[in-house]
């Protein structure tokens, strides 16, 4: 069957009511300041609210009591105004009031007296040390400009980069010339964050051997924090793992901006080794393919491997499941069992729609 | 010729290994399909009470499409524009209807405007396509025909409402396809060419595409399928990434034949499949003329422990040798071979689009 079409699924109930819960927690505080003409009022509207069939769970708010926890807001929506919350991320005060107002739509979240509003969709906020996945948008002068999925655009210096032919030459108005061709545009490097700007702009290097430009591989973004799903932050976020069916070594490189590269492993070919022989120089030989654009020789073997990942990565994302080197690991063996299983035998890799709801179920069910 | 001018950026390295993967026997799709694979789809119609009919269509990835369809009796304009009917052609419509349908055309399916999200470039060239395989066959627009005086005229709304992370086509031209089996239009009570009087009762109101009593369509709207190829490999439904390799990217319309009765119809669909009939054929630019090749190792001065800055050769080689593993943007025309089958493919008994009319069929209709 080429096609699948589903119903769309009932909208999913994220908490059930919990507004008892609510009240055994400020119950003190809130009952000796409920009760004046105020509340009266406001709970008129909302009767009225109610009456004009607004949503059940706005109506059942009372407007001094925080909306209770796991609940969905929207910007500009009033969260409380008893002026005994403070205000956390993802939340505002207006100036002459003390409402808490909700400046993201997501879900409410509380830690003893902060309330703060968790995103349902963010963009990336980087952080120093993280590291990404980035592609190349711009080429400047000196550096280059680098999407990264967050709010701006992140900057590479050519200053923060390895050159190639030994990592500690003296860069020249040559490199700066021909800079386009260390990276270009479309190109996908993996750096780390090295400084931010107030802005929250971020700068990136490459200065390491495990950084630098992507090939022999896919890429897959994986949108949007929160909710659930998406890339987090974790001990490991570069691995190299063998993969089933004769697909060889296979690198998964997690950004932690959401952007993921799987790719072949492959070593530096040895005749570049020969060349630059001795210990000193091997980071010389090892940076020789770092600013390569061929491919090398994949196997439809390893192609298939890397297919499979790539479901397993989008699945987890489609499931709300976080994507870390452990997931992915399990969800990718998982896969490869349900292929075994499955009448088009090891080769079927597809994981979208109900196989990636099993996948997903077959995950959460350990 | 329209194009795709929501081109994503790839890497040459990455443009080199979808490449590679799509032009194996069976391809390797990054998502996993297989060749003829659509994604899946999640579907309901009737969710604007307002219209006369109404569909929506989701992909998993968030990328969704509304359309709503609105029906407005208009008075025909005598004698405006006319061609001479194509008698052969319209035989046998409802009564004398089947010459004005002909000359009316143009006037019946003029509101397909598009109240697209900003920033979506050729929406026009999407308009035109969709409108193009509703009037190819020429069926449609005798459906509208009320009497001598009066037709109706048919507002298509379609809003693209997430931006599109693939070639919207297929999406729009499915989401088309469900309101208009969707939609239903007022029974008519008057009579000849009277002044056109309706039943207001909504329950009684026939449906545009008519159906059979168990609900089945006796005769749908027509499909657009965005069919490409690489290499000699023939995909369904690209994505955007694979759109970015494509050699050569088609829009498919393809209708069903209508001139059976209903139990013909049911004989037939069950064990032979349709009769299907190409409306139309558009080639899509694909977006891979226009990315820059990859640098061989060869030439790449940034490549191998010996690069210095000594020798300088140009940033970008500017032609070179097809070298294993380097992005070559494709060169020339389609092969005609490969276009044939292309066409062959999606309108082969059983096939692709065969199977896609009996999933949209699947959909449960409210009007």
């Amino acid at each position: 069957m080429p096609i699948t079409i589903t119903a769309p699924k009932p909208v999913r109930q994220l908490y059930e009511d919990q507004d008892d819960v609510m009240s055994d927690s400020d119950s003190d505080s809130q009952s000796s300041k409920d009760g004046g003409n105020n509340n009266k009022y406001k709970n008129m509207i909302n009767m009225i609210k109610a009456e004009s069939g607004a949503a059940a769970t706005t109506t059942t708010r009372s407007s001094t009591k925080p909306t209770s926890h796991g609940e969905i807001v929207t910007p500009g929506e009033v969260i409380t105004d008893d002026p005994q919350w403070m205000r956390g991320h993802g939340t505002f005060v207006a100036p002459a009031t003390s409402a808490i107002i909700s400046s993201v739509a997501g879900t409410i979240s509380r830690t003893n007296k902060l309330l703060s509003v968790r995103p349902l969709r963010a963009r990336y906020t980087p952080e120093v040390g993280d590291l990404i996945v980035g592609r190349i948008v711009e080429v400047q002068a000196k550096r280059w400009r680098v999407d990264v999925g967050a709010t701006q655009l992140a900057s590479l210096p050519l200053s923060a980069i390895n050159l190639p032919g030994g990592i500690l030459r003296k860069r020249t108005e040559t490199d700066e010339l021909q800079i386009r061709t260390f990276f270009a545009e479309g190109d996908l490097l993996v750096a780390e964050v090295q400084q931010l700007f107030a802005d929250g702009g971020a700068v990136l290097h490459t200065r390491s051997l495990k950084y630098g430009k992507l090939r022999n591989g896919v890429f897959v973004a994986v949108s949007g924090m929160g909710g659930g799903g998406g890339v987090v932050r974790s001990r490991r976020q570069v691995w190299t793992m063998e993969a089933a069916n004769g697909g060889g070594q296979i690198d998964v490189a997690l950004g932690v901006n959401g952007f993921v590269w799987i790719s072949k492993h492959v070593e530096t070919p040895p005749d570049l080794l020969e060349k630059t022989a001795g210990i000193t120089n091997i980071e010389e030989s090892v940076s020789a393919t770092m600013y390569s654009s061929q491919n090398d020789r994949i196997e439809a073997e390893t192609m298939r491997e890397i297919a499979r990942i790539r479901g397993v990565v989008t699945a987890l994302v489609e499931n709300g499941l976080r994507v870390d080197e452990d997931m992915v690991m399990r969800g990718y063996h998982e896969a490869v069992e349900m292929a075994i299983l499955s009448s088009a035998g090891p080769d079927d890799i597809y994981l979208g729609g109900e196989r990636g709801q099993q996948l997903a179920a077959a995950l959460t069910a350990i | 010729m329209a194009s795709t001018t929501q081109h994503a950026l790839l890497s040459p390295a990455e443009l080199a290994y979808l490449h590679a993967s799509l032009s194996l026997t069976p391809p390797i799709r990054p998502d996993g399909r297989s060749a003829t694979q659509f994604r899946p789809l999640a579907a309901e119609t009737g969710i604007l009470p307002g219209t006369n009919g109404s569909a929506r269509i989701c992909f998993a990835d968030g990328t969704e499409a509304i359309v709503g369809v609105k029906a407005e009796v208009e008075r025909t304009r005598r004698g405006d524009g006319g061609r001479e009917d194509d008698g052969g052609e319209l035989g046998g419509g409802g009564g004398g209807g089947g010459g004005l349908g002909s000359r009316l055309e143009g006037d019946f399916v003029e509101g397909l405007e598009g109240d697209f999200v900003e920033g979506l470039e050729g929406t026009v060239f999407l308009g035109a396509m969709l409108a193009e395989a509703l009037l190819a066959s020429g069926e449609f627009a005798k459906k509208l025909w009320i009497n001598r005086r009066f037709h109706w005229k048919l507002y298509l709304d379609i809003l693209l409402i997430s931006p599109p992370l693939s070639y919207p086509l297929p999406l729009l031209s499915l989401t088309t396809h469900l309101a208009l089996l969707a939609t239903r239009l007022p029974r008519l009570k008057s009579e000849g060419d009277e002044d056109p009087f309706f039943d207001d009762d909504w329950a009684a109101a026939p449906y545009l595409y008519t159906r059979t009593k168990d609900g089945k369509a006796t005769s749908r709207p027509p499909v657009s399928l965005l069919v490409m190829a690489v290499g000699n490999n023939i995909i369904f439904d690209p994505s955007k990434e694979e759109l970015a390799v494509a050699d050569v990217a088609l829009a498919v319309s393809v209708g069903e034949e209508t001139t059976k009765t209903d139990e013909e119809v049911d004989e037939s669909s069950s064990s032979l499949g349709r009769n299907l009939r190409l409306l139309s054929v558009r080639t899509i630019d694909p977006p891979s003329r226009l990315t820059p090749p990859g640098v061989p190792n060869a030439t790449n001065s940034a490549y191998g422990a010996a690069a210095t800055t000594q020798k300088q050769p140009e940033a970008r080689a500017a032609e070179s040798e097809a070298v294993e593993g380097v992005w070559k943007a494709p060169r020339g025309g389609a092969k005609a071979l490969v276009m044939a089958a292309l066409v062959q493919k999606s309108l082969v008994r059983g096939g692709v689009a065969d199977e896609v009319l009996d999933a949209l069929d699947a959909v449960d209709l409210v009007a």
